[in-house]
C-alpha cells in the first residue's frame, strides 16, 4: 500500500503529470500576462498543451553531426532533474515528498540540470546558431548561479537547517522578504535568469541567433525541454514563496503567493529590454553578487548582537 | 565543436561566420550577410544583396507612362506615395506640364502621412530587434492611426495610388480635415511618450548609446542619406535642398543630432515625426483652392531628366528618359537603403553580434525597394556570373519548361 501511494505520489499527484500540467497553466498564465501588458489578445488557455501535444506527436529530426545518443537523452535528463528536484519542494503547500539533511543544495543543483542540458545540447550540434547559444547559455549560467545560490541560503541561515521543508515551516511565522528584501529580488530576477525570461533572454535572442542552443531541436526533444522550463518556474517559484513569503501552507496559500510572484515576473519581463550577454553577466557580477553579500553580512552581524 | 561524424574534416583555424539571412527572424526581408566573430566580437562584415530583384524597371518600359505609375508604386510596400511622386514629378517635368498648387500641397500632405507610418513602423521593428517588444506593439497599435487616415483620404491602406499624371486623384473635404487634425492631435501626444521612451529609459539607453557611432565625416564620406545622415550632424534632406511638390510654400525644419549613435538615430527620427505633424497642420491650414488636375498628353516629348525626393529612409533618385512615344524608354530608380548600406558594413566590425540586428535596422533597410540584380553565384566555387539578357531570357524559358 504506501509503495503504492508513493508511486501516486511521483507519478500522478502532485509530482509528475499534475506538476507537467500546472507547469503549463503558469506558462500559459505568464504568456497571457504579457500579451496583455503589451495590448495584445495572448494565448488561449490550452494553447501550451497544444503545443506539446503537437510537438510530442511530430518527428524528431536528427541533425548531422551530432552525438545522436547524447542529442535525445539530455532532454530526458533535463525533464527528469526538474521533476526529481519537486520532492524535495512543498509543492502546491504540501509536505515535500520526502526529504533529507541538506536536500536545498541537491534540489538547486538538480534544478540547474536544465540550464546545463541545455549549454550541452547546443554544444552538441554543428549549427552555428546554437553553439553561440550554448555558449551564451552556459556563460549566463554562471553568472546568476551562485547570487541565486546565496540569496536561498539567505533564510537557510537563519532558519539554522538546510533541509527546505524545515525552512518552510520556520518562514510560516517569519516573513524574510521584511528582513532580507535584496535576498527577496535576487533570488526572484535569479529565477528570470535561469529560465531565460527576458530581459534575460539572451541565450535564445530570436533576433540574433534564431533559437539559440534549441534551434536544431525539433519534435519530442524540444517538447521536453519545454515542459522542464514549466516545471522549473512553478517549482522556482514555489521556492522563493516558500523561503521569502511567509512559506507555503496550503494549496490556496501556494496559488495566492505564487501567482504574485509571476504577475511581478511578467512586468518585469514586458517592461525591460534585452540585455546583451555582457551586460548580463556584469549585472550579476558587479551588482546581484556583491548586494547579496552585503545582505549576508548583515544578517551574520544582527544574529550575532542578538545572540 | 564536437565532431562525431569522421567523413566531417575538423575545422582549421579559420574566422566562425554567423549567416543572418536570406531567412532569418531579425529579417522579415531577404538579404543575406556574414559577420566573422571572435567569440561575441564582430571582426568582419559581408553582404549579399539581390534576393528579391522583381525586373521593375524593365518592367516599366513595356508599359505606358500612366500604368507605370502604377507599377512604380509598387516598388516598396511601406513608402509607396513617394516613389509614385517622384515617377509623376519627374514625367510632368519631361512634359512641360506643372500640377496644380492644391494637387502639390495633396500630394506632399499624403507623403508627410506616409512618413509618420513609416517612422512608427521602423521605431517598432527597431525596438523589436533590441527585444523591448513592448515599444514594438504600442508603436504599431498607433500606428493604424494614421493608416486609417491615409485609407479614409485615398481608398487605400498601403499602396495609396493619390497620384496621376499631372495631379493628384483625391481631395481633401471638411470632414477629413477634422479626422486628420484629431488624429494627428492623439499621434502627437503618443510620440512625447515614445520620445520620453527613447531618450529616458536606462535599459534601452544601455543598447543605444555609443553604438554603432558614425562621425560626420564618415557619413559625409560614405554618402549615407537621409534620417541616419541627419543623426551624424549632416543636415542633409532634398524638402529643404531642391524644394519640390509643396515644400517652396511649406518649408522644413531640418533636424539633426550630432552624436551619430542608434541614440541619436531614434531621437531623430521621433523628432522629425513632431516637425512632419507641424507640417500637416500647416498645410491644412493653408491648403490652395483650384483644380486636382492638369492634362498631360499620352505621349510625352523625348528627352531625359532626373528627379530627387525626401523618402522617410533619405534620398530617392529617379532618372526618366523619354523617346517621345507612349512608354519609358528608361527608368532608373535608387532608393535610400544602397547608399546606406555600405555604412552597415563599416560600423559592424568591433560591435557585439547582438548589436548586429540593431545597427543593421539602424538605416531601416528595405531590401526589395534596393534590390537592382542578381549576381548568379556558384557556392562550391565562389565564382560569380554575370548573365546576358539573352542568356537569363533562354534560363527562363528553359525552366518554364
Amino acid at each position: 500500500m504506501n509503495t503504492l501511494v508513493a508511486f501516486l505520489t511521483m507519478v500522478i499527484f502532485p509530482g509528475g503529470l499534475f506538476l507537467l500540467f500546472v507547469g503549463m497553466m503558469y506558462e500559459w498564465l505568464d504568456r497571457k500576462l504579457v500579451a496583455r501588458f503589451q495590448n495584445r489578445i495572448g494565448p488561449r488557455w490550452f494553447q501550451p498543451i497544444a503545443d506539446n501535444v503537437k510537438l510530442l506527436a511530430k518527428e524528431e529530426v536528427l541533425p548531422e553531426g551530432v552525438h545522436p545518443q547524447l542529442f535525445y537523452v539530455l532532454p530526458v535528463i533535463a525533464l527528469s532533474g526538474a521533476l526529481t528536484a519537486a520532492l524535495y519542494v512543498p509543492m502546491f503547500g504540501f509536505e515535500p515528498a520526502t526529504s533529507f539533511n541538506g536536500d536545498l543544495i541537491a534540489t538547486i543543483y538538480l534544478l540547474s540540470l536544465l540550464t546545463l542540458s541545455m549549454g550541452l545540447a547546443g554544444a552538441n550540434t554543428l549549427d552555428r546558431y546554437s553553439l553561440v547559444g550554448a555558449t551564451r547559455t552556459l556563460t549566463q549560467l554562471f553568472s546568476y548561479e551562485a547570487p541565486f545560490l546565496l540569496a536561498l541560503l539567505g533564510p537557510a541561515l537563519i532558519a539554522e537547517s538546510w533541509q527546505i521543508g524545515e525552512i518552510n515551516d520556520y518562514a510560516r511565522d517569519h516573513w524574510f522578504i521584511l528582513t532580507q528584501p535584496i535576498g527577496f529580488v535576487v533570488a526572484l530576477i535569479g529565477l528570470m535568469g535561469k529560465l531565460e525570461l527576458p530581459p534575460f533572454d539572451a541565450p535564445e535572442a530570436e533576433t540574433e541567433i534564431v533559437a539559440g542552443a534549441m534551434t536544431e531541436y525539433s519534435g519530442r526533444g524540444l517538447a521536453l525541454f519545454h515542459l522542464g522550463k514549466g516545471v522549473e518556474l512553478v517549482i522556482g517559484l514555489s521556492l522563493v514563496a516558500a523561503f521569502y513569503l511567509g512559506g507555503l501552507a496550503n494549496p490556496i496559500d501556494f496559488v495566492v503567493k505564487t501567482v504574485l510572484l509571476l504577475g511581478f515576473l511578467a512586468s518585469v519581463q514586458a517592461l525591460m529590454t534585452r540585455l546583451r550577454i555582457d551586460q548580463t553577466v556584469g549585472l550579476w557580477w558587479r551588482y546581484g553578487a556583491l548586494l547579496v553579500l552585503t545582505q549576508y553580512l548583515v544578517v551574520i552581524i544582527v544574529e550575532g548582537t542578538i545572540a | 565543436m564536437a565532431t562525431h561524424n569522421p567523413t566531417q574534416k575538423a575545422p582549421e583555424r579559420e574566422t566562425f561566420k554567423i549567416p543572418i539571412g536570406p531567412q532569418h527572424p531579425a529579417l522579415k526581408e531577404p538579404g543575406h550577410f556574414e559577420f566573422a566573430v571572435d567569440g561575441e566580437t564582430v571582426t568582419d562584415a559581408t553582404v549579399r544583396l539581390g534576393y528579391v530583384h522583381r525586373g521593375i524597371e524593365k518592367g516599366v518600359e513595356s508599359r505606358t507612362w500612366i500604368q507605370g505609375q502604377y507599377l512604380v508604386e509598387r516598388v516598396c510596400g511601406i513608402c509607396s506615395h513617394v516613389h509614385a511622386t517622384t515617377y509623376c514629378l519627374a514625367v510632368e517635368k519631361l512634359a512641360g506640364v506643372e500640377a496644380p498648387p492644391r494637387a502639390q500641397a495633396i500630394r506632399s500632405l499624403v507623403a508627410e502621412l506616409e512618413r509618420i507610418h513609416s517612422h512608427m513602423l521602423w521605431l517598432g521593428v527597431a525596438a523589436h530587434e533590441a527585444g523591448f517588444d513592448m515599444l514594438f506593439m504600442y508603436s504599431w497599435r498607433d500606428r493604424e492611426t494614421v493608416m486609417n487616415l491615409l485609407e479614409g483620404i485615398t481608398g487605400n491602406r498601403v499602396n495609396y495610388s493619390a497620384n496621376i499624371l499631372g495631379g493628384v486623384k483625391c481631395d481633401i473635404t471638411p470632414e477629413q480635415d477634422a479626422a486628420i487634425r484629431a488624429g494627428v492631435d492623439y499621434l502627437e501626444e503618443r510620440t512625447r511618450h515614445y520620445l520620453d521612451v527613447v531618450q529616458n529609459d536606462t535599459m534601452f539607453m544601455r543598447r543605444t548609446k555609443n553604438v554603432g557611432t558614425m562621425t560626420r565625416e564618415q557619413a559625409e564620406q560614405m554618402g549615407v542619406v537621409g534620417p541616419t545622415a541627419r543623426a551624424s550632424g549632416v543636415p542633409r534632406d532634398i524638402r529643404v535642398d531642391a524644394p519640390y511638390a509643396a515644400y517652396k510654400d511649406f518649408p522644413v525644419n531640418v533636424i539633426t543630432e550630432t552624436a551619430g549613435d542608434l541614440h541619436a538615430r531614434f531621437v531623430v527620427r521621433v523628432n522629425e515625426l513632431f516637425e512632419t505633424f507641424r507640417l500637416i497642420r500647416a498645410i491644412l491650414d493653408h491648403l490652395p483652392e483650384g483644380d486636382l488636375q492638369t492634362r498631360v498628353k499620352r505621349k510625352i516629348p523625348a528627352g531625359e531628366t532626373i528627379m530627387r525626393i525626401e523618402a522617410p529612409r533619405g534620398e530617392l533618385f529617379y532618372y526618366v528618359k523619354s523617346a517621345g512615344g507612349e512608354t519609358p524608354d528608361r527608368v532608373k530608380i535608387r532608393t535610400p537603403t544602397l547608399p546606406n548600406m555600405a555604412s552597415v558594413l563599416e560600423l559592424a566590425v568591433g560591435h557585439q553580434l547582438a548589436d548586429m540586428p540593431m545597427i543593421l535596422t539602424g538605416i531601416d533597410p528595405c531590401f526589395s525597394c534596393n534590390d537592382r540584380m542578381i549576381t548568379v553565384r556558384d557556392t562550391h566555387s565562389n565564382q560569380r556570373d554575370v548573365w546576358t539578357w539573352d542568356q537569363l531570357r533562354k534560363y527562363g524559358m528553359n525552366a518554364a519548361q
